[in-house]
């Protein structure tokens, strides 16, 4: 009796097995795929007798990707605007985020109630009347013009998640500190900031990432491909040459999904907890 | 007393002042700007002598059928409503099994499973672009051509590039849901199932009268931002089927990709703003909707 039961309990944890197994499996099809092109040396990838491990190994593609001019012109593009784009983003929201979440002042639940109504906006949506304030002023294609897209797209984001966890710290040490003479600026800078340090990062990750991913406005207000960001330039590598580039493609794609990769399974626990924390709830 | 409070407040702004800045010139000066040129009949012929046509360019969006707004969005709504279900299905079978208590190598799986999640998705979509719908070298049509069928081309009808876009946007969006209610499931008490089997219960009642109510109110808000996404999905269908010179002859546009198309490829800015303000009232009105019920 007791063995019959243990034998079935055995096969179905066996088939769920499995079933995971064949799902993962699925779930990186093309990953698996592009990882096996990207590796691939001869061009074979028209004939039908294709299988997940290349045949004939070679790191041609990467080397094209990691040394070819284009693409290292537009990871430096897109290191600098990331690295710009990030501080500006943190320097401004910080402050302010410190005063929404600490200071009682007129007008504070109505913009804090704009900003989660403004959060419902798509970008993409005032793209055209971005492009053209920012035409007369010569700031479209230029990294200025984009900086200043990116930072003021993700300023609402990283002033609601900074003041959110901002919220959760208790304001005894601060005011302990007061008392004992600290200024605002020093509060700021030497308690608040380190014990908020999980949201900083979170935000400067989350901040990094869009502007490492954005590829709609890089490539809608960017012209010459010496300007691109890796988004953009991937997105023109696929769109107009392909047929000829699909190995070189699916190398940098590996390429660049790798950081992005590598920072997501890292900070797991904050990326997703910022995503539950700072949406909805007002 | 009166003085200090006065020199916070000046603080509390000052201080303010760069982040709200920011926000007034990039976020709400180019909403209002859209606004009024959505009055304009601006187009590429009238870049500059743009004239106020009043609420032309919105009549023509909600009450010409044939302008494409409205089926635009009966589509965003049809894809959002096909998305979810599916989304939600899945996610609570694979959460369900995922927490099978002897599975031990759980932890691997939800790692794999992530991936999709944790890629840039731009690349994510490309990838299945290329790699999976190509019609000459996309593994679909290779396995096709390998069992002796004709090539498919996958992304060139509106039926079939609805239903790329949907396989594509559960593989983007599953990962999230999963953990999400992988995460709600952890917090329900074991005692409740083990009560509930004392009493005879079948594991469908379980799941209907233990496993939903307890997860519901965990889940709700993770479920309402993902519906706002998926509504206002661009990057699925611009990429697979839209892409200025990669056109797959796929009619099928979300609301945003519609906007994104009058804008920037038939130049009717002025149309193309209009549809902008609609989606933002929509969105609006769906978010005041959320977030009174959360409060009560």
């Amino acid at each position: 009796m007791m063995t019959k039961r243990k034998l079935r309990e055995g096969a179905g944890l066996t088939a769920l097995n499995l079933f995971f197994i064949a799902l993962c499996f699925l779930t990186l099809i093309p990953i698996l795929y592009a990882l096996s092109v990207s590796f691939n040396g001869s061009n074979s990838l028209l004939s039908s007798d294709f299988s997940f491990i290349p045949k004939n190994f070679t790191l041609k593609n990467y080397r094209e990707v990691l040394f070819g001019e284009n693409i290292t012109v537009w990871f430096r593009n897109t290191i600098f605007l990331a690295i710009v784009t990030v501080f500006l983003s943190l320097l401004v929201a910080v402050p302010a985020a410190y005063c929404f979440s600490r200071r009682r002042f007129p007008g504070r639940k109505a913009i804090l109630r704009c900003l989660v109504l403004l959060n419902s906006f798509p970008a993409i949506l005032s793209m055209f009347a971005i492009y053209r304030l920012l035409r007369p002023m010569g700031l479209v294609n230029t990294r200025l013009g984009l900086i200043l897209v990116y930072t003021g797209t993700m300023a609402v984001f990283s002033l609601w998640n900074t003041k959110g966890y901002f919220d959760t710290i208790p304001t005894e040490i601060e005011e302990a500190a007061r008392i004992d003479g600290a200024t605002d600026t020093q509060i700021v800078l030497k308690i608040v900031m380190p014990l908020a340090k999980p949201s900083i990062v979170t935000t400067a990750l989350q901040v990094l990432i869009y502007v490492w991913n954005e590829y709609i406005y890089a490539t809608t207000f960017l012209t010459g491909e010496s300007k691109y960001t890796l988004a953009a330039g991937l997105n023109a590598l696929q769109a107009t040459e392909m047929t000829g580039s699909w190995p070189v493609f699916a190398a940098a794609a590996i390429t660049v999904s790798l950081p992005v990769l590598v920072i997501f399974f890292l900070c797991q626990k904050y990326m997703t907890s910022g995503l539950t924390a700072g949406g909805v709830k007002g | 007393m009166e003085k200090k409070k006065r020199r916070e407040w000046i603080r509390s702004y000052v201080w303010s002042a760069p982040s709200l800045l920011l926000i007034g010139l990039m976020v709400v000066f180019p909403i209002l700007y859209t606004f009024y040129i959505s009055l304009t009949n601006m187009n590429v012929y009238h870049w500059f002598d743009f004239t106020l046509v009043g609420l032309d360019n919105y009549i023509r969006a909600l009450f010409v059928f044939d302008s494409g707004f409205l089926s635009a969005l009966l589509a965003t709504i049809l894809w959002t409503a096909v998305s979810m279900a599916l989304q939600l299905v899945i996610a609570f079978v694979l959460a369900n099994l995922l927490n099978i208590q002897k599975l031990r190598l759980r932890k691997l799986y939800k790692t794999i499973l992530m991936f999709p999640w944790a890629m840039p998705g731009y690349v994510g979509i490309l990838l299945w672009k290329t790699g999976m719908f190509n019609t000459q070298f996309g593994l679909l049509n290779q396995w096709l051509e390998r069992l002796g069928f004709a090539a498919v081309r996958w992304l060139s009808s509106d039926v079939s590039a609805f239903l790329c876009c949907t396989v594509v946007n559960l593989w983007l969006a599953l990962p999230f849901m999963i953990m999400i209610m992988d995460g709600a499931l952890q917090s329900i008490d074991r005692s409740y199932y083990e009560s509930a089997t004392l009493d005879g219960a079948g594991a469908f009642a379980r799941a209907k009268y233990i496993t939903i109510p307890a997860m519901r109110p965990i889940i709700a808000p993770a479920v309402i931002i993902t519906v706002f996404t998926t509504f206002k999905q661009f990057d699925v269908v611009y990429l697979l089927t839209q892409q200025a010179g990669a056109k797959t002859g796929s009619g099928f546009h979300t609301i945003l990709t519609y906007a994104y198309e009058n804008a920037f490829i038939t130049n009717n800015y002025g149309y193309s703003s209009a549809i902008s303000m609609i989606i933002f009232a929509l969105l609006l009105l769906f978010s005041a909707k959320f977030q009174l019920r959360e409060d009560a």
